[in-house]
């Protein structure tokens, strides 16, 4: 089953390919998050406003964490050890929350757009 | 931990327990085989375990987005099966013939993609938090509670459906699976914007009117895919998707009632 779904997301992803074609993967700014022992650092992300950016999240606990924002619309399962890629805005000026779903209590943070 | 199992939970099963019980509730009206059920919860569960053991692999693929792109290949292939699945049924309800077995497989798929879907979270959810002693009990009885919960929705939706004639069970389960179908589209677009196949933006913004994290928001999300803040790429492929189904719906509608001329299509 996996290998069917493999198989299949790979046709899918390679005829989306075709329609994104004319997206510039290189020049977004990248910016990192890291999870530790169930907390987001930095808790406070500052990025530039009115800019797609590139998040790359770290989670550097054994357990999986999922990072999720209302207000960014995102939300990406994250497994121990491993790193997760999420493309954001371009953003207005302000402040956008987001938190761990795994983990509501203690994985918080913001991203402020500026 | 209990609160978080629960919430977790309960996010998962509701959209997967919504689809199965509207469809198991038409064929129930209709009098159409409900066998195929079992297959597809079992393809489910089987693919959930695996999709969610993949999951790290699916996830590095095709530059870190793989997730996202699997995700909107699962949401896209669910709404093509409701879309099947409801104009055969739809169909069928003026003219029985008899039924064509793909229809079974379809159901049975769409079911299938509804559970791995949902069930992969939970796996990775519980497979990785269950080592931890001291929240074990938790982690299960938040689990046990939210799967409850889910249930009792899906049990409802089944005989609140059966409660109609079967005429009036089709329409409002063919509604219902439009905003399902339609709500898979939603969710599979927001990956697609994630991965950044997709522009982002913000159409309009009703999170004071209806916060996506208050109750009947969390509901409405797990459901029919409620956005407070939605792209406008998103809206329009969400509208279209669901123009195509109802529209698909309605032609289907007339020609069933065509094909059972000239007998009147009976009542009931």
């Amino acid at each position: 089953m996996s290998k069917l779904m493999s198989t299949l997301s790979h046709s899918i992803g390679a005829a989306l390919l075709l329609l994104a074609a004319t997206s510039v993967w290189a020049e977004k700014p990248s910016f990192n998050l890291e999870i530790r022992e169930h907390l987001f650092t930095p808790s406070e992300l500052r990025v530039p406003a009115n800019t797609k950016i590139k998040l790359w999240v770290y989670n550097r606990d054994s357990t999986p964490e999922e990072f999720e924002s209302y207000e960014l619309n995102r939300e990406k399962v994250v497994l121990g050890g491993q790193k997760a890629l999420l493309f954001i805005g371009p953003l207005p000026a302000g402040e956008y929350p987001f938190f761990g779903e795994f983990n509501p209590k203690s994985a918080q943070g913001k991203i402020i757009a500026e | 931990m209990l609160l978080t199992s629960v919430v977790i939970i309960i996010r998962e099963v509701l959209e997967a327990a919504l689809l199965i019980s509207i469809l198991l509730s038409m064929c129930r009206q209709l009098g159409v085989s409900q066998a195929w059920f079992k297959w597809g919860v079992l393809a489910g569960l089987l693919g959930s375990v695996g999709y969610g053991q993949q999951m790290g692999s699916i996830s590095s693929a095709m530059g870190g987005v793989g997730q996202e792109l699997s995700d909107a290949g699962i949401q896209l292939l669910i709404y093509l099966c409701l879309l099947y699945s409801c104009q055969q049924l739809v169909f069928y309800l003026n003219r029985r013939q008899s039924l064509n077995s793909i229809l079974f497989v379809v159901m049975a798929l769409a079911i299938a993609l509804a559970v791995i879907r949902e069930g992969s979270e939970i796996y990775i959810y519980l497979s990785a938090f269950q080592g931890n002693q001291e929240s074990r009990l938790g982690l299960y009885s938040g689990a046990a509670i939210g799967l409850g919960i889910g249930f009792s929705f899906c049990a409802l939706f089944y005989y609140w459906l059966l409660s109609f004639s079967p005429r009036r069970a089709v329409f409002f389960g063919s509604m219902l699976l439009t905003l399902v179908a339609g709500g898979m589209i939603l969710q599979g677009c927001k990956m697609l914007i994630q991965a950044d196949y997709l522009p982002d933006g913000q159409a309009w913004d009703s999170s004071g009117f209806l916060p996506e994290d208050g109750l009947p928001g969390q509901l409405l999300y797990a459901m029919v895919g409620y956005e407070a803040t939605p792209a406008p790429a998103q809206v329009a492929i969400y509208v279209f998707a669901i123009a195509v189904m109802l529209a698909t719906l309605t032609l289907r509608y007339r020609a069933g009632i065509n094909a059972a001329s000239p007998t009147k299509p009976d009542e009931q």
